[in-house]
């Protein structure tokens, strides 16, 4: 990019500085235009209802369940435990010291209540981006063990693996995502999840299998990389590894991948974002990740556009970081 | 050592055939230095390469040390572990520092401990006269070092025979003297070798015996003197006028 630009005149200043005006005013023309769009069809922005959707406080009432007196209360530090006793026996129930409605020897009835706080409780946004981060992670993990060793076998000279690797990955690249999680959710969920309550085991949950959809995709694509990755390091690299005595297994790991993965590094992270983005999906086969919950959200609150902004902005954040980590990555391993 | 017995290998590109060895025969003793010399497309590479089993013979048999290699049952690993080869473009790993290049291999194939293989490895550098890069990455050497890590990468194994393929081929001609200087003094210790060269400096002075190929097979063996003073067939005086 540098050498690209080095090649071009230099420019006067003001030339410049206009067209860093242009693009203020085309960000600024884009936002008020949304905004006086709205307007339009007397839309009310209410942002001020969003934060709830991540943490809120929850009023928690404790209740006694028998009537009696509050026998004993015992203290330590904030915490309070209040022992009620009545005539068909004790009851304990734990409280913090400051919301204690009753003290010591107080008559209750069924019923009352004991004691009542606010507890923070995390949103549904936030319970949905958890999900997605960690639906995301657990099948670019499995995306990766697949991808490498898919893209081993594709190399393979054994026909069994090399066939086998080769249908796999034109099954998966050449079907859309949305049919490969149905068919994973909806034929080899409810076959698996049919055997196995057959046999009086218990049930796989749909998060498993869009987890194994997202992973067998992206292991599809990773395939390819490590494909690539590893025919475009120079065959004398193999030559020398093997001419030291070093099997066909140990030049692999030792000499051929290390080289290779750092080579895929940059297009393996552009798969591992699109694999973030894609788990949007998921939301079909009732897991309530980002986007799920963001709809979910909406149909309550009301606010979608707020709503599926902050989603996408959510969204953002995961693909921004994740990106970030890699060119760390990615710059440590050129320092070496 | 090695008894090379009527092979021959052909290779096929494009359905065009081209005979890179014809019935080649050829033995090479303890402690033996032997040079291969010929022109270009002579087959002299695809010769030195098939001693390694990098390239594999199409008919005919290859012992080293006893072993066939050619046999299916033979553990190659076994046999290329205890012969060196030095390639024409180094070939070291660029992700390891040059210690590192130097000790993996007797590491990982000889189950050496770390800190013996590091000891080992320190010495053949400095024996090559580069310990003092021992922790640098080899895109930061020169060519000659480069090959002299390479030297001392194929020495780390403790070979019986090393293998030299056009080891200065790609070198600078100013850096072509460390690399050959590193090679005479393993030839003086003894080590068997067989060397695919286009130094005639090296040959001569170094060479118990000089291999002369052309076409795929072997033309003229014969010691330094009898090949540089008194060729005896037409095609090694015709190379011997044209470089000389």
């Amino acid at each position: 990019m540098g050498s690209a630009v080095a090649l071009k005149r230099p420019k006067q200043g003001n030339h410049y500085y206009f067209w860093v005006g242009v693009f203020f005013f085309i960000v600024i023309g884009v936002v008020l235009s949304l905004y006086f769009s709205a307007r339009q069809i007397d839309y009310t922005w209410r942002w001020y209802r969003i934060p709830k959707y991540f943490a809120y406080q929850e009023q928690v009432e404790i209740r006694s369940e028998i009537d009696g007196e509050v026998e004993r209360i015992s203290k330590k530090d904030n915490n309070a435990v209040i022992r009620v006793k009545g005539t068909e026996g004790t009851a304990s129930y734990a409280a913090p010291v400051s919301a204690l409605g009753f003290e010591e020897g107080d008559q209750v009835y069924y019923g009352d209540v004991l004691a009542t706080y606010k507890k923070w409780r995390v949103g549904i946004l936030l319970e949905g981006l958890w999900l997605t981060l960690k639906v995301s992670i657990i099948a670019i993990v499995f995306g990766i063990l697949i991808g490498l060793f898919t893209g081993i076998a594709r190399i393979s000279s054994n026909p069994a693996l090399k066939w086998s690797a080769i249908s796999y990955i034109e099954m998966i690249r050449g079907s859309p995502l949305l049919v490969q999680i149905f068919i994973w959710y909806f034929v080899l969920g409810t076959l698996f999840n049919n055997i196995l309550a057959k046999h009086g085991i218990g049930q796989i949950p749909p998060l498993w299998f869009g987890v194994a959809a997202l992973a067998c995709f992206t292991g599809a694509y990773v395939a390819e990389m490590v494909r690539a990755g590893i025919q475009s390091i120079h065959r004398g690299q193999t030559e020398a590894a093997r001419s030291l005595g070093m099997t066909y297994v140990k030049s692999m790991r030792y000499v051929i991948l290390p080289q290779a993965l750092r080579r895929i590094l940059p297009p393996l992270a552009g798969q591992f974002i699109s694999l973030i983005k894609d788990s949007s999906l998921l939301g079909i086969i009732a897991i309530r990740e980002l986007t799920k919950a963001t709809r979910e959200v909406v149909t309550t609150s009301l606010q979608p556009f707020e709503l599926w902004f902050v989603c996408a902005l959510l969204y953002l954040v995961l693909t921004f970081s994740l990106s970030m980590l890699l060119q760390y990555l990615e710059r440590r391993q050129m320092a070496v | 050592m090695i008894d090379v017995k009527n092979i021959s290998k052909t290779f096929i590109s494009h359905s065009t055939e081209v005979k890179a060895l014809v019935n080649v025969t050829a033995r090479i003793n303890p402690g033996e230095v032997v040079v291969v010399l010929g022109p270009s497309g002579s087959g002299k590479s695809t010769f030195i390469r098939c001693l390694n089993y990098l390239n594999v013979a199409d008919e005919g048999s290859i012992t080293i040390d006893g072993i066939d290699i050619l046999d299916p049952n033979t553990d190659i690993n076994k046999v290329r572990a205890e012969v060196g080869m030095v390639f024409q473009s180094f070939n070291l790993f660029p992700h390891k520092t040059v210690l590192e290049n130097v000790t993996l291999a007797p590491i990982v194939v000889r189950k050496k401990s770390k800190e013996e293989a590091k000891k080992k490895g320190m010495a053949l550098l400095e024996k090559v006269g580069i310990q003092d890069k021992a922790n640098v990455y080899p895109d930061q050497l020169s060519g000659g070092q480069q090959q002299r890590v390479a030297i001392a990468r194929a020495l780390a194994m403790e070979p019986k025979i090393m293998l030299f393929d056009e080891p200065t081929s790609a070198l600078d001609p100013e850096m072509v003297g460390e690399v050959l200087d590193v090679m005479k003094n393993l030839a003086r210790e003894g080590m068997t070798m067989v060397v695919v060269t286009h130094e005639m400096g090296f040959a001569r002075e170094v060479a118990d015996r000089v291999i002369f190929m052309d076409e795929g097979a072997i033309v003229e063996v014969g010691t330094p003197e009898h090949f540089f003073k008194n060729p005896t067939h037409e095609r090694t005086k015709l190379f011997l006028s044209q470089i000389l």
